[in-house]
């Protein structure tokens, strides 16, 4: 049982460099045998979650040095929108949890083509025009301070919240946190999906999400922060990866799958059309889709995919797509309409209507 | 011998009449047919020698008529062989002989004599036998064996004395005088060149001619030794 | 080299009937295929942009759906099922523009299409193709009327996609019609090949009974063919009979020639007989030798010829019946062997223990004898000439053997053969061979040479086959 964490620490502690995750900073991992030749991977991830795959992929390519910057998604969007648009170079590599932004960046033309047998193997919603490539499935889930929330008020479904929040105001008004969906990407995404899904429940949630004044922030690990720190109680929609790392460092945290409905989240990777390691790139992504690298995702960087089992301390359906829970959000040209200006003005501003309350 | 010759065609006419009268025979030349059918009516002939392409009545017609009047003269036909269906031969008509233009003299006046030598001749048609060796008088050959060989006039008669009384030497001057008439001279050795040509001719045969020294020659058959 | 032109010339023509017809088929066929193939082609065009552009149409009208009015402004609320369905053609761009009525864009991107009038797609869905950030699209227009007071008008929604589907689809249907057309003309070709080989078949029977053909054999055709040959044979069978006549007139020249030459070739041997060699000198005897010897020469050649016409006569009008082979045999010996030959010559006949009966015609088999034994009295005998018939299997032999040097084996195919020297250098020519072999011939025989050897001399034989009825 402890094994995870102290594993994972002694890597933290071993890395070979400096490793501070911050977003939108820039990580080297030198090569471990001579450079030759250097990747740059403009991505929407914690360079921590990344770097185990990142370490693992230069022990097959030992002369290769991996620059890893650490974006949040709106803004690797905008600048990878005007590279594209001017013909300059934006990194070798996209990675971005946003598929409906990289997808976006695919139908503008600002994409190079790979295929492979590794590319060839993937399911047909993981794989839009063998441009944008979704590597890592995990489930958008509810974190919750198990010393603050007793086990009566537990939210298991989407319901469960609203239900909650409506029952016990007082007690999580200001202690319930998600994204801002017009800073956030991922929390955009994840609000327009949940729209699609349950138009219902999705409508009773902000509702009671206003009335609670609910906490926004930019980020998963800026709200997972405010849970460990004690500010806040229960966090909505975070991504499975972040929870289940926070869960290990904090043992008082759990993580919950919903059981109505629980949406998959692909993170997808891209190669941008005036990327200068184009055969760098296809070989990270096909290392990324290899067998060996989805098992190193799982054992060491996100924990949680589609299909295998839950790991320890993970509340939640065993397997999420069989049991039907799990929804996957598709790879494909669908995730248009919600990068749409005007609909997503639209629904940013219905969103933006029913909270008074910004990041703070 | 008298002869009558049937023949239009002067030349030809000229020539045989010529050869014929030069060895003493008498020669009357007739050019037309009818002419000649009559003359045939009341004359009598040794030979006759028809032509068969005549003006007035044409040669087998003389002959048919010769025939039917039961004169049993001797007629050489000269045909012509112009008839493309040959259907009748002049020998069925009743011919002895025919000769088909354009013809070796020789070979005609060689026939002829054959033919006038019947007449006067009157040579027996049977056949003598010594051996494997039988003499054919009419077909003027031998048999020896199977086979059949040609003979000329003065072996045939060399043959056949031997062959009456085999084992019998004859003497060379017998032989002579029988084989050899007064008006034919016959040279020193006539005799050897006949038997030596005889001889050959029975090569292969049952009977042969022996040579008797200073006494003469014999026909001996084999199963008589 | 006129041979060799010929040949050439021959060959050309015998290949192309079958060839040109197979080829002219194949080029329709090709042509068909090709018609085929391109109408295929523009109908899976056509198919496709049908199915296709019916999906951008769905996906216009369910964008238009998402059209609402709030606060008299038009708002938009894109439904992703509108690109879901366009996801059916799963690897295609797509672009898409909504314009309000004011004529500006609302949403999408703006540089899609700009020049393009909008107003027909207000009486039903417009399609047309064009090219957008360097790649084709085909784009659709579907037009709404807003009857909303303050915004009122009409907007349209222009959605656009790449056409790698489509092109897929036209590829793929055409594809299919290629093989199926592909395979229905090879199978038109060779069923045609075919056909036109069997169909072409009674011409090369014709053909090969043609060549079959004894040369000599003048009779029509009978034949059994179809009716467009029928004139081919007709006019070959006139042909024959025309040079049968022709070959039957000539025949009969030359035999009334040789006939009408008979008569002053006698009177001139006649005449020169009658000179008295005595009388000349002996240059003049020599002269006069000769004059005697071609005389003689031209006597035997004219009887010659008078006998091949009569044999060849008498083949086409005689009827053949069964003869005794000894008898005509032995009537041919006595009449070939002159009583003027050389008393040194011995010339026998033998003949076999039974009788020997053949098909045939009697007066020619024996000049046909006639004629062999009178070579070998001219050219072979110096003191010999033996004549045998026997019985050989289901063959009568007439053998003809003298003791001369023979004819040597280079020459025998050449001396049956009219007017070849049947001795070489001796430079007397003749039909005797010639006669003797069209006669054996004619009667289903031969005529063939055995080569001198030290206890036989060299033998001409006749050979007949013996009548049916005798044989079983």
């Amino acid at each position: 049982m402890l094994k995870k964490p102290l594993l994972f620490a002694a890597l933290v502690l071993l890395s070979p460099v400096h490793a501070s995750a911050i977003e939108g900073e820039k990580t080297v991992f030198q090569s471990p045998g001579a450079e030759k030749s250097r990747l740059v991977i403009n991505g929407v991830t914690d360079a921590d979650a990344i770097k185990p795959l990142i370490l693992d992929f230069q022990q097959l390519a030992p002369d290769v040095t991996v620059e890893f910057n650490d974006y949040v998604s709106n803004d690797l969007f905008r600048e990878a929108e005007r590279a594209c648009s001017t013909g300059q170079n934006y990194g070798d590599l996209l990675i971005s949890s946003s598929a409906d932004q990289l997808v976006k960046l695919a139908n503008d033309g600002c994409a190079i083509p790979h295929s492979s047998a590794e590319t060839d193997a993937l399911a047909s919603w993981a794989n839009w025009r063998n441009e944008v490539f979704g590597f890592v499935f995990e489930p958008a889930v509810i974190v919750y301070d198990a010393s603050r929330v007793p086990q009566a008020d537990v939210p298991r479904s989407h319901a469960d919240i609203a239900d909650l929040l409506r029952r016990k105001p007082e007690d999580y008004r200001n202690r319930i946190g998600t994204y801002n969906i017009q800073l956030s990407g991922v929390g955009y995404l994840l609000a327009f999906h949940d729209a699609l899904q349950a138009p219902t429940i999705y409508g009773r949630l902000l509702e009671s999400f206003s009335r609670a004044e609910v906490v926004t922030g930019c980020c998963n690990n800026e709200v997972l922060d405010q849970i460990a720190s004690g500010r806040l109680r229960i966090a909505y929609n975070i991504l499975g990866s972040y929870a289940y790392a926070a869960f290990l460092k904090n043992p008082n945290l759990r993580v919950v799958i919903p059981r109505d409905y629980a949406l998959i989240l692909p993170r997808a990777a891209l190669i941008p059309v005036k990327s200068q390691q184009t055969d760098l790139a296809r070989r990270f992504i096909d290392y990324l889709l290899s067998s060996r690298g989805k098992t190193v995702a799982r054992e060491k960087a996100f924990f949680l995919s589609e299909d295998d089992p839950l790991p320890e301390g993970v509340e939640g359906p065993a397997s999420l797509i069989e049991s039907g829970i799990g929804r996957p959000i598709r790879i494909g040209p669908a995730l248009l309409a919600a990068q749409d200006r005007a609909t997503r003005e639209r629904f940013i501003r219905n969103w933006t209507a029913l909270f008074t309350a910004l990041d703070p | 011998m008298r002869i009558l010759l049937v023949e239009d065609t002067h030349d030809v006419g000229e020539a045989i009449s010529r050869r014929f009268e030069t060895t003493g025979h008498t020669v009357d030349w007739q050019t037309d047919g009818r002419a000649a059918s009559e003359i045939l009516d009341f004359t009598d002939y040794d030979l006759v020698i028809l032509d068969v392409m005549l003006p007035g009545l044409d040669g087998f017609e003389i002959l048919k008529r010769l025939r039917q009047n039961r004169n049993a003269v001797p007629v050489m036909v000269l045909t012509a062989r112009s008839e493309i269906d040959d259907r009748v031969s002049a020998l069925d008509l009743g011919a002895d002989d025919y000769l088909v233009k354009p013809f070796d003299f020789r070979e005609l006046e060689a026939r002829a004599r054959v033919l006038l030598r019947r007449r006067s001749g009157g040579e027996a048609t049977n056949v003598i036998a010594c051996g494997d060796v039988m003499l054919d008088r009419t077909n003027r050959s031998v048999h020896v064996g199977k086979r059949e060989v040609q003979l000329k006039r003065r072996e045939m008669t060399l043959l056949e004395i031997l062959a009456s009384r085999p084992g019998r030497v004859f003497s060379k001057d017998q032989l002579l005088d029988q084989i050899f008439g007064f008006d034919e001279p016959a040279g020193p050795n006539a005799i050897e060149l006949y038997v030596g040509r005889l001889r050959k001719k029975l090569e292969g045969a049952k009977a042969r001619i022996v040579t008797v020294r200073g006494l003469g020659y014999q026909l001996v058959s084999d199963d008589q030794d | 080299m006129a041979l060799v032109i010929n040949w050439c010339l021959m060959t050309k023509t015998r290949r192309s009937l079958f060839y040109r017809l197979v080829v002219r088929v194949a080029l329709v066929l090709f042509v068909g295929a090709a018609v085929l193939i391109t109408a295929a082609w523009f109908y899976a065009k056509a198919a496709a942009d049908e199915a296709y552009d019916r999906l951008l149409q769905g996906a216009a009208i369910q964008i238009l759906d998402g059209l609402s009015v709030e606060d008299g402004r038009i708002g938009i609320n894109l439904p992703p099922a509108a690109f879901e369905l366009l996801g059916q053609a799963p690897r295609d761009r797509i672009f898409y523009r909504v314009v309000l009525p004011d004529g500006l864009t609302l949403t999408g991107y703006d540089d899609l299409a700009p020049s393009v009038d909008l107003t027909p797609a207000r009486s039903g869905p417009v399609f047309f193709s064009e090219d957008y950030r360097n790649v084709p699209l085909r784009i659709g227009i579907v037009g709404r009327a807003i009857s909303e007071a303050a915004a009122g008008g009409w907007a349209y929604v222009l959605v656009g996609q790449t056409t790698e589907a489509r092109k897929e689809f036209v590829t793929e249907l055409t594809t299919r019609a290629l093989v199926i057309v592909l395979i229905m003309s090879a199978l038109a070709l060779a069923g045609t090949a075919l056909a036109i080989r069997y169909s072409l078949r009674p011409v090369n029977q014709l053909g090969d009974m043609l060549l079959r053909r004894d040369p000599q054999d003048l009779t029509p055709l009978s034949v059994a063919v179809p009716g467009e040959l029928s004139p081919f044979v007709d006019s070959i069978n006139h042909f024959m009979r025309r040079l049968d006549e022709r070959v039957r007139l000539l025949q009969r020249f030359i035999a009334d020639s040789a006939h009408q030459i008979r008569t002053p070739l006698t009177a001139l041997s006649a005449q020169v007989s009658l000179i008295h060699e005595d009388a000349l000198s002996d240059n003049d005897r020599r002269h006069l030798e000769r004059v005697k010897d071609r005389a003689g020469e031209l006597a035997h050649f004219t009887g010659q010829l008078l006998n091949h016409a009569m044999v060849i006569h008498r083949f086409d009008s005689a009827q053949l019946g069964p003869l005794d082979v000894t008898e005509i045999a032995r009537k041919a010996f006595r009449a070939a062997v002159p009583i003027t030959i050389d008393p040194d010559t011995v010339v026998s006949f033998e003949g076999p223990d039974e009788t020997l009966i053949v098909l045939g015609d009697g007066l020619s088999l024996r000049e046909a004898i006639v004629n062999i034994i009178d070579n070998s009295l001219r050219h072979g005998t110096r003191f010999k000439l033996d004549v045998r018939v026997l019985k050989r299997g289901n063959f009568a032999l007439v053998e003809v053997e003298d003791d001369g040097p023979g004819i040597p084996p280079a020459d025998w195919g050449q001396v049956t053969k009219r007017f070849v020297s049947s001795k070489s250098g001796s430079g007397s020519s003749g039909l005797g061979f010639a006669i003797a072999s069209e006669v054996a011939i004619a009667l289903r025989g031969g005529l063939s040479f055995r080569e001198k050897t030290p206890e036989k001399g060299f033998t001409v034989v006749l050979e007949l086959p013996l009548h049916a009825e005798m044989t079983s």
